[in-house]
């Protein structure tokens, strides 16, 4: 057999939800120590003494400061295929929100710091580097960082879900949240997440980033005339994946 | 004179990444520093000007590691704010759902971060290749918290279902059933888990801090009751006139401190206040352990989690058993400007949310206060009593040392204490 693949599990700034859900998948995970050699991961290697070169890393985390971004451009420099993990590494997520907040909201919790802790304008990784694949989500759908896993062990492309959260909805039977007057972001938003917030009762935020043929205009209008006003339909959208919505990047709130 | 400084890179996660370094001049320890250096996030400023159920959804993404404590404590402080009266259905929902996070986070810590150090394994996958039925339990133990929160939460991390005056949506009572047979199948795994942190040989260390948790006199703590330390006890609400928050320019974690001195939160001080009303076996088994004997010892938090693993079956089972669900409609909410604060105990301590709305059920300020901020400070002062009894051993006695004490307060910062770098030594 084969050498198996080295992989690296790593983070920047985040919760790190998105590498605890590797570990989520109870039933395999034993099972993934054995498929591939993971050389980091904080819940479980210790560190080589040199820094090894890595088939493949799974990213969690957006750019917050200095620290973050030479770490990653590190990362990125001996890795052969960078996996964005989660909406941090994919959008920048929440945090990035902070383009669009007051200042005054954000003073009091500032302070003096450090060069290398300093805050830069959040930032998704590919601002920085190459990325080579993408797992969305916040967080990610724990099943398919599995899939992605399996995919890459085997050399085989991984191709994510593009149809919209309500396809997968439907099949689940959900009552559809626009009918009761929720703001649910699930008919322009890109699915593979088996509709997980709807299923447990709550309009999707859009966390997974837009479909492609995503028709804003209509949708914003649609939701306007259930008495939404423009800008919290804006702040919604732009909640998770704010960033990666060119077309909203300077509309009127 | 001889100056060594050591560094421990790329320590944290407080949900992030963390720097420990010190300074011994000639066998003297002068300096332990321990920075936070995860990038800021803003979450507190984030959240203004957001609706107030929005918190528990926004907040979550904190920490995947203790999303459902951020989720409740969030819920509960704007249901304090607003004057909500929740019903017991969904009062038991939130503890369930704060007990299963208990139960997978610390099988997750005890078997995967904290055992390898005492059982001179480099992890816990080199432990499965000895005794894969202790690895495999623990995993099966994840699995089960894990499944708790995934079918009353709606999802294993940022859960869904929770909110402001109840839930939207609830489990079956066929999963309720489910859920109390497995933990009953699984609960000789808990007692195991105690039976072996008994066993571990823990290092002495004398470090009389004073033990910080929520207290109530009818169950084990998880979202209701009074603070208690060492002295007295103070209502929820006063919190701010005991505890002061303060920042350092090298780090993103701020400090807290309680009239100026440390204190510890998380299982050893929870089971410190609370010993009276941990479930009969766990109370014989820390009896049996010597875990009374020792609250003064920051390593024997271990043996505390383990503790408080087995009265979280013991407390779920139970609960589990007397709940019918039923589907209840949410509580009327009726706007005000007001002010709310809540304290939960959330795997590594007490866990506080704090908000401000105004008349249209926005939030005006937010203020979120973590456990491991609040243990930094003793988590210094364990580290500085420590390292005299470190002092003659070799490099890697001395790193093992640090990295063992610094993961047996269960920052998230433990797992990353694997990074330790030394310099001159």
């Amino acid at each position: 057999m084969s050498e198996k693949l080295k992989v690296g599990i790593l983070d920047i700034t985040g919760c790190n939800g998105c590498v605890l859900s590797v570990a989520f998948n109870e039933d395999e995970v034993l099972d993934i120590f054995n498929l591939v050699d993971v050389l980091e991961y904080r819940f479980v290697s210790d560190p080589a003494e040199e820094k090894p070169e890595l088939d493949i890393v799974l990213m969690e985390g957006m750019v917050a400061s200095p620290r973050d971004l030479e770490f990653l451009k590190e990362v990125r420099a001996r890795t052969k295929v960078l996996v964005a993990l989660g909406t941090c590494a994919h959008t920048g997520n929440i945090p990035a929100y902070r383009k669009w907040t007051p200042k005054e909201n954000l003073a009091r919790l500032q302070f003096e710091k450090t060069e290398d802790i300093a805050d830069v304008e959040v930032t998704p990784i590919d601002a920085h580097v190459q990325v080579d694949a993408t797992i969305p989500g916040c967080p990610p759908n724990r099943r398919e960082v599995l899939e992605v896993i399996k995919n890459l062990v085997i050399g085989k492309g991984y191709r994510l879900y593009t149809m919209p959260v309500c396809v997968e909805c439907r099949k689940n039977n959900n009552m559809c949240l626009l009918e009761v007057n929720k703001p649910c972001l699930g008919s322009i938003t890109t699915g593979g997440c088996f509709a997980i917030c709807v299923n447990a009762g709550l309009e999707c935020w859009g966390c997974r980033g837009q479909t492609a043929d995503a028709n804003l205009d209509a949708f914003m209008k649609m939701l306007e005339g259930k008495g939404f006003k423009r800008d919290f339909i804006l702040e919604r959208m732009r909640t998770f994946v704010g960033l990666k919505i060119p077309a909203l990047e300077t509309a009127a709130g | 004179m001889t100056t060594t400084s050591l560094t421990l890179e790329e320590m944290t996660k407080v949900e992030g990444h963390a720097v420990l370094t010190l300074k011994i001049t000639d066998g003297k320890v002068e300096d332990v520093h321990l920075r936070g250096i995860e990038g800021s996030r803003y979450f507190e400023g984030l959240l203004v000007h957001r609706a107030y159920n929005e918190a528990s959804w926004l907040s979550a993404r904190i920490c995947g590691i203790c999303s459902c404590g951020h989720t409740v404590a969030a819920i509960e402080a704007m249901e304090n704010a607003l004057g909500v009266q929740s019903t017991q259905q969904t009062k038991d929902l939130r503890v369930l759902l704060t007990l299963g996070e208990r139960i997978r986070s610390h099988a997750a810590h005890l078997y995967f971060l904290a055992l390898p150090d005492y059982l001179g394994a480099p992890n816990a996958v080199a432990i499965a290749a000895d005794k894969p039925d202790a690895v495999k339990m623990a995993v099966a133990i994840m699995k089960l918290g894990n499944d708790m929160v995934r079918r009353i939460g709606g999802r294993d991390m940022h859960p869904e279902s929770a909110t402001v005056g109840g839930w939207l949506h609830f489990p079956s009572q066929e999963a309720i059933g489910s859920l109390r047979a497995r933990l009953e199948e699984l609960r000789p795994g808990a007692v195991a888990t105690v039976e072996l942190f008994s066993s571990l040989p823990y290092p002495e260390l004398k470090h009389p801090s004073e033990n910080f948790s929520l207290h109530n006199e009818k169950e084990y703590v998880c979202l209701e009751g009074s603070i208690k330390g060492a002295d007295h006890e103070f209502a929820q609400k006063d919190f701010g006139k005991f505890v002061q928050e303060y920042h350092e320019p090298d780090q993103t974690a701020n400090f807290v401190v309680r009239e100026g001195h440390a204190f510890m939160v998380g299982a050893l001080p929870r089971v410190a206040n609370n010993f009276e009303q941990l479930s009969p076996d766990s109370k014989k088994m820390a009896k049996a352990g010597q875990l009374m004997q020792n609250l003064d010892n920051p390593f024997y938090n271990n043996l505390a989690q383990a503790v408080e693993l087995l009265d979280a079956f013991d407390q779920s089972i139970a609960m589990l058993g007397r709940l019918k669900v039923k589907q209840e409609p949410l509580v009327d909410i009726t706007f005000k400007e007001c002010w709310g604060i809540a304290a939960i105990e959330v795997p590594r301590g007490t866990l506080w949310h704090e908000y401000e709305l105004d008349a249209t059920g926005h939030i005006k300020r937010a203020n979120i206060v973590t456990p491991t901020a609040q243990n930094l400070r003793s988590m210094e002062e364990a580290i500085k009593l420590y390292l005299p009894q470190l002092l003659g051993k070799s490099r890697e006695e001395l790193v093992d040392g640090l990295e063992t004490l610094v993961r047996s307060y269960d920052p998230c910062l433990s797992c990353a204490a694997h990074f330790l770098r030394v310099e001159g030594l």
